[in-house]
């Protein structure tokens, strides 16, 4: 099964249905844990709370 | 959408700029526009990503696995070189989910683990000058300056 948008209406919807829930400012950032392009170096976000400023930069190739 | 240099202010000058006081996080979310999925590869298009945003893809197919997704991620994080490190987000797109950050996205995350910054949807609103901004302010805010 895929996600992956097929075009402009899928996109519009797609944005709709999830920026209704996207974190606003002075909201708390939602908690994750990803891993690098190797599968290793777990990174969450919680870790740097109190610790250093977060910037988030979200993209893809294409 | 590759967060592809915009307007006078890049990613990697952010990074540049401000990496010893802010954590950079670059985290690789499905894609925007593979060549199964809402292609713009072909046509005038095409023609004008190559010419302005010549280090976007144009010919990777959407991944449908992990070790996939890992791979084009790798290779974006290579072509791109930020200097950023790259998180993979999991097939479920959970995170991007969360963050409504398709097809891309920036934020700033306050030592309070609070959005200080959120910028609109890209790629129209992607601006990595607003993030610069957000960031001099903020760190003047903490004392961090």
């Amino acid at each position: 099964m895929t996600n992956t948008i097929k075009n402009f209406k899928e996109a519009k919807r797609w944005q709709k249905r999830h920026n209704a829930h996207a974190p606003q400012i002075g909201e708390l950032a939602p908690d994750f844990e990803l891993r690098d392009v190797e599968g290793n170096h777990p990174v969450r976000l919680s870790n740097f709370q109190g610790q250093k400023p977060v910037a988030l930069v979200f993209g893809s190739f294409t | 959408m590759t967060p592809f240099v915009r307007g006078t202010v890049s990613l990697h000058d952010l990074y540049e700029k401000y990496n010893d006081r802010v954590q950079f996080l670059s985290i690789y979310i499905r894609e925007a526009h593979p060549v199964d999925g809402w292609w713009l590869g072909k046509g005038l298009f095409g023609k004008m990503l190559d010419r302005f945003a010549s280090k976007a893809a144009t010919d990777v197919y959407d991944p449908q696995t992990m070790a996939e997704r890992r791979q084009v991620a790798r290779q974006c994080s290579t072509t791109l070189s930020y200097g950023i490190r790259t998180y993979v987000d999991e097939m479920n797109d959970a995170v991007n989910q969360a963050y409504a950050a398709w097809p891309t996205r920036l934020y700033l995350v306050g030592l309070d683990a609070r959005i200080v910054y959120g910028g609109g949807l890209g790629p129209y609103d992607f601006k990595p000058a607003k993030l610069d901004a957000a960031i001099k302010s903020y760190l003047n805010q903490i004392g961090a300056r």
